[in-house]
């Protein structure tokens, strides 16, 4: 099956008059985005996930490269945005339209219309949960109530390809599960989800694949068990001794949350975790419990983002 | 859905939605109530200003009335549609729902034609606004039908189509309202002068003086390009002829399409400045 999106090579510059002053925002990027997955495209501020985005919808034109979208060269054709919905970050709806008058505006730009529209109207607006308030007038929507109309105008024509933007910023903890039940939903409906996000356990939870993006170069890509390999063993020891946590030191062990009454010994991947044992068994330590503990996305980041920047510095 | 359907809906639905933005606007909505202050307070305000002679002061009346409503419409009405043909696009780039209108199947050239279509329907709304309340002040002071009105206030809305047009175009090459409001007022007044540029040619062809030359093949290459608005004013005639007479000395359908023609040329510009332009 043919890729959703692909691109080869996609460069992107921002000239300025100046040469010198030209910021290069996205280079070289090569992604490929299967049928299905929903794919979490992470960076730092400014690191060209939205520039990217912005290429794939035609609002800005690339400066080298190539894309593909849903088989198709042509990025500004109808037929291809009729199967793209889209959700950018901290978008306005106008507030003296109703929640469902906004959709039946989008609706319109769609070319749909009729008894056909009014049906996908009240569908998305269920899927999103926003029945109770489809006629109230969006200037009254709160912010997670104007996320969640937002999710309803790319979910209309339903889409084969989302691009979501930010989609669970600002919401609450229960607005934001919410968002994603109704992603993962959408996936096991095959569509394709494309998410750019700073929540990374949001996206570590819903996403089959990730992507890291900084300073317009794609750092890593792959699933999330192929990135987050790193996994460590975490101890959990009862009435520590000073000699222990001297001799577990000693051995290049972390001694983490260390009290008078308990403590936890992480054990990196690279040594050996009977040997751990075998020094808290010598002391006599109370071991409460051993588990394996698997690297978080934000730490995946964290090192990653700092490794391209430790390189830029070099 | 045939295509041609699908188009003409879409582009509809932006006007319309343009319109029912545009009519929200507090400094739009201000002019309009000022304009409508003038016209209705004009038959007052016009027996303060006027000098009593007998037997004329009555004709001192009205027409000191027509003038000051003739010039209340031209001055509000160009207000309002620069103000809302500068800001559309740029306050739409600003808030982002430019981004989620042009990912849906529309084509840049049927966006802008939609908010094209929504700034001129405001346009069009105001005017007729104006001119009705305007025309229903000087039918009470005269009790007869002042259908001249009607044909000045066809030709100010094709006056006004033409400044909406590029100041259109403007804006679309702008981050903010600002600058393009500014050449907005700048297109109005310089539409206006053209005349002049004229008089500069034939002054310019007296001396020998190349300079003087250079100035005049400016001035009337400028007089040839830009748009005369003063074709548009039947202001004189309000003023001087009876309000049921017929314009005088104008080609009517000649003038419609020397403002189409602007209109067009305003609009292809825009849509050239708006086809590449990265949002």
């Amino acid at each position: 099956m043919p890729a959703v999106i692909e691109t080869q090579k996609l460069t992107k510059v921002y000239e300025s008059s100046f040469r010198s002053q030209d910021v290069r925002a996205l280079q070289d990027l090569n992604l490929t985005i299967n049928p299905g997955e929903i794919f979490g495209y992470l960076g730092p501020n400014g690191s060209g996930k939205t520039t990217t985005i912005k290429l794939l919808l035609g609002l800005i034109f690339p400066t080298s490269g190539r894309m593909r979208i849903l088989g198709s060269d042509d990025i500004g054709a109808a037929a291809v945005k009729r199967r793209i919905g889209y959700l950018p970050e901290g978008a306005y709806y106008p507030d003296f339209l109703r929640g469902e008058e906004v959709l039946r505006f989008y609706g319109h730009l769609y070319g749909l219309g009729g008894a056909d529209l009014t049906r996908r109207i009240d569908k998305t607006i269920e899927t999103v949960g926003m029945t109770p308030a489809r006629k109230r007038m969006i200037r009254g929507y709160s912010k997670g109530m104007r996320q969640r109309i937002g999710l309803a105008q790319a979910l209309l024509s339903d889409p084969d390809l989302l691009i979501l933007d930010e989609p669970t910023t600002g919401l609450d903890p229960i607005a934001r599960k919410e968002i994603r039940d109704i992603l993962s939903n959408l996936r096991d409906q095959g569509k394709t989800l494309l998410i750019s996000s700073h929540e990374l356990l949001e996206v570590e939870l819903i996403s089959n694949r990730i992507g890291i993006l900084h300073n317009g170069v794609l750092q890593t890509i792959g699933t999330v068990d192929e990135l987050l390999t790193q996994r460590d063993v975490l101890i959990h020891i009862a009435d520590p001794t000073g000699g222990l946590i001297a001799k577990l030191n000693t051995a290049g062990l972390q001694v983490e949350d260390a009290t008078a009454t308990k403590m936890v010994v992480r054990v990196p991947e690279n040594l050996s975790v009977y040997d751990a044992l075998e020094i808290c068994r010598a002391e006599k330590a109370t071991i409460q419990s051993i588990a394996p503990r698997r690297e978080t996305l934000e730490e995946l980041f964290v090192r990653v983002v700092g490794a391209a920047e430790n390189k830029t510095l070099a | 859905m045939s295509e041609v359907a699908s188009f003409v809906r879409g582009t509809w639905t932006i006007a319309v939605y343009t319109w029912r933005e545009g009519m929200r606007k507090k400094i739009l909505m201000a002019f309009l109530i000022l304009s409508v202050l003038v016209i209705v307070g004009s038959n007052f305000m016009t027996s303060f200003l006027t000098q009593v002679t007998p037997g004329s002061e009555v004709d001192m009346e009205v027409k000191q009335m027509k003038d000051l409503c003739v010039t209340a419409i031209s001055i509000f009405g160009v207000l309002i549609t620069i103000f809302i043909s500068a800001s559309v696009v740029p306050n739409e780039v600003e808030n982002k729902v430019i981004y989620t209108v042009l990912s849906k199947p529309v084509r840049r050239f049927q966006y802008l034609l939609g908010k094209f279509a929504g700034v001129q329907l405001i346009v069009i709304l105001n005017l007729i606004l104006m001119a009705a309340l305007f025309f229903v002040a000087l039918y009470l002071k005269e009790r007869i039908m002042p259908t001249l009105l009607l044909w000045s206030t066809l030709l100010t809305y094709f006056e006004f189509l033409i400044v909406s047009a590029f100041t259109f175009a403007l804006s679309c090459a702008a981050t903010s309202a600002v600058l393009p409001t500014i050449a907005g007022l700048f297109i109005y007044i310089t539409g206006n002068l053209t005349e002049y540029l004229k008089d500069v040619f034939v002054r310019a062809g007296q001396t020998d003086l190349w300079i003087d030359r250079m100035i005049g093949y400016i001035s009337y290459g400028l007089y040839q390009i830009l748009p005369n608005l003063q074709n548009f004013s039947l202001k004189n005639q309000i003023l001087y002829l009876a309000s049921n007479d017929p314009p005088r000395d104008i080609l009517l359908p000649n003038l419609i399409a020397y403002g189409l023609l602007y209109a067009v040329a305003g609009y292809l510009m825009a849509y050239w400045i708006f086809r590449r332009k990265e949002m």
